[in-house]
């Protein structure tokens, strides 16, 4: 039995998600089971690995985004009773690009050293978070803005939803369909459960936007420019209506709340502390 | 005592004090009537470049030199709401200087003159920054010990003369990226202990970069934007970490390169607790827009047009443009407006309009000082700076 389940959300691009299915199955495979969703793709663009193919006009039309697509590849193990057989579920998006060394060994370490971590992210090269991570390969953070996500089984089962599960609303809240704040909403969830996020360097994975950038008639989504006016207007609608947040910084406040109040119920871990 | 009130201020209303750039005449006396008005303090905050003393040829600003803006402001500030700061003083923050190519010693001497002109003329916020080196990148602890030398001497030359200052820290500008922990931590750590040592009060104000970054007419740092820049560490981290590390070393954390942010974000100044936040291109670009305006609902579109056509041809948007910009003409002439407006041509030009708008009663100079002070009022407003 593998500990890890990785998920690939793809939308029409088969090409990146076969090569990041292949990669993962080649350096990664001892550890990880890799499925593939197709979000609303079309049938001639799915990966050949595809595990579900959501196709509902609804998807077809307009996809599922992060949240849906994560809840709905999710709920599709805990359906089919292979929920239990992980430790943990590694989140990505087709978009995602790995280092040829392996990803998932060193991540399941972190989580296997680190009882108390819920949630651990992978560092870019690109982000500013690694100039935090120099001494400690390992910190804990109340803000991270990051695709891939490792998330232990433990946590999860902290926060489903299980009364009347669907795609909206297993895990992430499917009403905040671009996923604004979606981490935010998901690391309060965690810290308020006793349970820590991190950010580690042991492992970088890059996000590569040209395909948001230069294929999005391709991938049938709405073109870049497009798509951040509306994750901020529909986002900042979605924390308003659900929390009464007026602006991010409320959210970032509240996730961080819960942070400090970590760390005073686990004081012999304030050295992971930012 | 200045420390005190500040620090009184600060801990009673949880406000953000605000530094105003002293872009104009119209932008002083707007900082100084509104100040008044509201009885809230406000600091204005004069580069070397905007005003300097009589022997580095005064600024550009209403060609004032040290001292007569000193006194300008004094005679005005009825209520004493008004804290004179030196920006960025220290060695090559002057033209001349870096003109002349000054040496290390020698600039080091010409930036004491200047401090010494600024805490004669009676400015109480001294900010030490000396970042800038033309003959190389000097290392965090050369620009540690440049601090030390320029800080005793501006406090041994207050006390001489009976003058009370305080002091404002910070060695990086507009760079927009975000200072390390650590570097922060040591720094702090370093300037608390000179100070103790040397028997010197410790600085008020330490400059944080909180992902604030002024281009054109836009602020485009991360502070204002939930969306990542790039090998910077997102606002949500950095902004409280680093008031935490200030508070921690009990020193006040200001930011420098407030132009244009959002009300959400100005909001959430003092909430977050940011204690100092300076503005200053914002409001100059306010009175020349303000300008153009009113000249062209006027019907006086010549004299729009030779303003804009100095400004353009001063060059001095130059340096405040994103690579490859598609900004047009007009706006790089709104950009550069501020910095000619004491040139003879650009007071002849309102002259002409003022003349032309006697017919109508209207005083052009009230008009823009106005708009000045609306723009002024935003951050006041957000900053919970009014009573």
């Amino acid at each position: 039995m593998k500990p890890i389940a990785t998920i690939i959300l793809n939308r029409n691009l088969p090409d990146p998600t076969d090569r990041l299915y292949e990669h993962l199955a080649r350096v990664d495979g001892d550890l990880t089971d890799v499925y593939v969703l197709e979000a609303g793709s079309d049938i001639s663009r799915l990966s050949q690995y595809c595990s579900w193919h959501a196709n509902d006009p609804h998807t077809q039309k307009h996809g599922l985004r992060y949240g849906r697509g994560m809840n709905y590849a999710l709920l599709k193990l805990y359906e089919g009773r292979k929920w239990s057989n992980y430790d943990a579920f590694f989140l990505l998006t087709n978009d995602t690009e790995l280092g040829p060394n392996k990803t998932i060994e060193p991540l399941l370490e972190i989580l296997n050293s680190h009882r108390k971590l819920g949630i651990v992210s992978p560092c870019s090269m690109r982000w500013g978070e690694r100039y935090l991570l120099t001494n400690d390969s390992t910190k804990y953070f109340w803000f991270i803005h990051n695709n891939a996500l490792l998330l232990r089984r433990e946590f999860l089962e902290s926060i489903i939803e299980l009364t009347s599960p669907t795609f909206m609303n297993f895990i992430f809240d499917g009403t905040n369909f671009r996923g604004y704040l979606i981490e935010s909403e998901l690391i309060a969830k965690a810290y308020s459960n006793d349970w820590a996020a991190a950010i580690t360097s042991s492992v970088y994975v890059e996000e590569n936007e040209s395909y948001l950038l230069e294929k999005a008639d391709l991938i049938k989504t709405d073109k870049y420019q497009e798509n951040i006016r509306l994750y901020l207007e529909e986002g900042r609608l979605w924390i308003k209506q659900k929390y009464g947040f007026n602006s991010r910084w409320s959210m970032n406040q509240y996730a961080k709340s819960f942070y400090d109040l970590f760390f005073e119920n686990n004081p012999e871990l304030i050295r992971y502390r930012i | 005592m200045i420390h005190n009130k500040i620090q009184r201020l600060l801990t009673k209303k949880r406000c953000t004090l605000l530094g105003v750039g002293p872009m104009s005449i119209n932008c002083v006396d707007a900082a100084i009537e509104i100040s008044n008005q509201f009885e809230s303090p406000l600091l204005l905050i004069a580069s070397r470049r905007q005003i300097d003393s009589d022997e580095f040829g005064g600024g550009y600003v209403n060609s004032w030199t040290t001292c007569n803006f000193a006194e300008y402001v004094t005679n005005r500030d009825k209520k004493g709401k008004i804290l004179l700061a030196r920006d960025h003083g220290g060695p090559w923050q002057s033209e001349l200087e870096r003109k002349q190519r000054l040496s290390l010693r020698n600039a080091m001497d010409s930036a004491k003159r200047s401090y010494k002109a600024d805490i004669d003329a009676g400015f109480e916020v001294i900010h030490i920054d000396p970042s800038v080196d033309i003959h190389g990148i000097p290392s965090r602890d050369e620009i540690l010990d440049r601090i030390y030398e320029l800080y005793e001497y501006c406090w041994s030359h207050a006390q001489r003369s009976g003058k009370e200052i305080i002091f404002e820290i910070g060695t990086e500008e507009q760079s927009g990226s975000t200072n390390t922990q650590e570097e922060l931590d040591y720094t702090l750590q370093s300037i608390n202990q000179f100070c103790d040592k040397n028997r010197l009060p410790r600085p008020t104000f330490v400059v944080i970069q909180t992902g604030t970054r002024v281009m054109e007419m836009r602020n485009v740092g991360s502070f204002d934007t939930p969306l990542r820049v790039m090998d910077e560490l997102p606002a949500e981290i950095q902004v409280p970490k680093m008031i935490q590390i200030c508070n921690e070393h009990g020193i006040f954390m200001k930011e420098h390169n407030a132009d244009y942010l959002s009300d959400e974000a100005l909001y959430w100044h003092p909430r977050l607790g940011i204690h100092a936040a300076n503005v200053a291109p914002e409001f100059g670009v306010a009175e020349s827009k303000a300008l153009v305006k009113c000249l062209e609902e006027a019907g006086l579109n010549e004299l729009s047009d030779d303003f804009m056509a100095l400004a353009y041809s001063s060059k001095k948007w130059e340096k405040w443009m994103i690579k490859d910009s598609k900004a047009s003409d007009r706006d790089r002439a709104l950009i550069a407006g501020h910095y000619i407006f004491s040139k003879p041509e650009c007071q002849e030009l309102k002259a002409k309009a003022q003349r032309a708008l006697d017919e109508k009663q209207f005083d052009l100079n009230l008009f823009l000082k106005d708009a000045v002070k609306a723009s002024i009022y935003r951050y006041m407003s957000n900053f919970k700076l009014l009573k």
